[in-house]
């Protein structure tokens, strides 16, 4: 019971700090929205840590845009669109693919891939190898036999 | 001899990885890419920090090269950079102007006066000099917002035609003055006489 309180505790603090700015909502799905932008959107100043979380004083200005936002019935895509032409891709943890963050998914699987096919060749050709030198060593035998 | 080339390639993939991490060391990672940079200032309608009756627009930007400077009492960056700034306004006669905004002032529950903010900034502008033409101050710092500010001290060079040239995040001291904004601020400036120049030119040119 100890243990329970204590790990729910941890969890709940992230709502409770979100909470902290005593927004209103007009529905729980509204609530719900705000609480799951401000933990997907970045605090430009205090990187690494959400706009929910980060108590900068532009987390703040972004957590009661967002809010504003919210409450004008603007869409989430609609926020994250707002803040990324202010702040840039940056400022969304989901990084859009683009060319130069291809990588990011592209590099894994090649790197996987050319494991793959270097084991394969690798075994190929050693196989080969030795099967070419057993049936040299067979056919020195051979000579011998027949002299 | 044919396996020669595989030996390489963990040896090249190595010397890529060191390369990549030793431009970490000294990567800033607070230089964003500016969203601002070659568009023209967003909207506003801005009261003076000292006189609020007086509103400022972006048209305030027209004809002038100027160095908007976002800072606050608060910032102590701020104050370490303005006896800088203010030589360059009094040497090199440099168009400095604030975008003011203050923390404590939280818009929907107001805890501190206007009259406690200018005295404030007052009091700072005569201990370390006052760089600025004058301040605009960002109520609800919502232009701030628009223009992407992630803190203070941050500047944006704005040419003659109200475009923005260079966001520059961080204090503006001698070295970043010489290497890095100093000689875009010249080469607007001597861009605006140029246009100037022509302007009058093709307006005297009629009149003959």
């Amino acid at each position: 019971m100890k243990y329970f309180l204590i790990i729910s505790v941890l969890l709940l603090s992230v709502v409770v700090h979100a909470a902290e700015d005593n927004f209103a909502f007009d529905t729980p799905a509204q609530r719900a929205q705000f609480l799951a932008l401000t933990a997907e959107l970045r605090c430009p100043m205090c990187q690494n840590q959400n706009i929910a979380d980060s108590d900068a004083m532009i987390a703040h200005d972004m957590r009661r845009k967002v809010y504003t936002l919210l409450k004008q019935g603007k869409s989430e895509q609609d926020v994250i669109d707002y803040m990324k032409a202010r702040y840039g891709d940056f400022v969304h943890y989901q990084p859009p693919v683009t060319a130069a963050t291809m990588w990011l998914w592209a590099a894994p699987v090649l790197f996987v891939l050319f494991a793959f096919i270097v084991v394969i060749t690798r075994k190929n050709s050693r196989i080969d190898e030795d099967r070419e030198i057993k049936l040299a060593k067979a056919e020195a035998m051979l000579e011998q036999e027949k002299q | 001899m044919k396996k020669a080339p595989l030996v390489v390639v963990p040896l090249v993939l190595f010397s890529m990885l060191i390369v990549f991490l030793f431009q970490g060391l000294f990567s800033d990672p607070r230089e964003l890419d500016s969203q601002v940079k070659g568009k023209p200032l967003p909207a506003f309608s801005l009261p003076d920090l000292m006189s609020p009756t007086t509103i400022y627009t972006p048209e305030v930007f027209r004809g002038h090269v100027t160095i908007l400077n976002v800072w606050g009492v608060w910032c102590v960056t701020c104050a370490v950079e303005m006896p800088f700034l203010t030589t360059l306004k009094n040497e090199d006669n440099v168009r400095i102007v604030g975008l003011y905004f203050d923390q404590d002032l939280d818009p929907d529950f107001g805890t501190k006066t206007l009259t406690r903010v200018q005295e404030e900034v007052t009091d700072m502008l005569s201990r370390y000099g006052n760089p600025y033409a004058f301040n605009i101050f960002d109520v609800y710092r919502d232009t701030s917002l628009d223009l992407g500010v992630t803190g203070a001290p941050e500047h944006f060079i704005i040419d003659a035609d109200g475009v923005i040239r260079m966001h520059h995040i961080g204090d503006i001291n001698e070295r970043v003055w010489r290497n890095k904004i100093g000689p875009l601020y010249n080469a607007l400036i001597a861009q605006m006489n140029v246009n100037i120049d022509n302007d009058s030119v093709t307006n005297t040119e009629p009149s003959k």
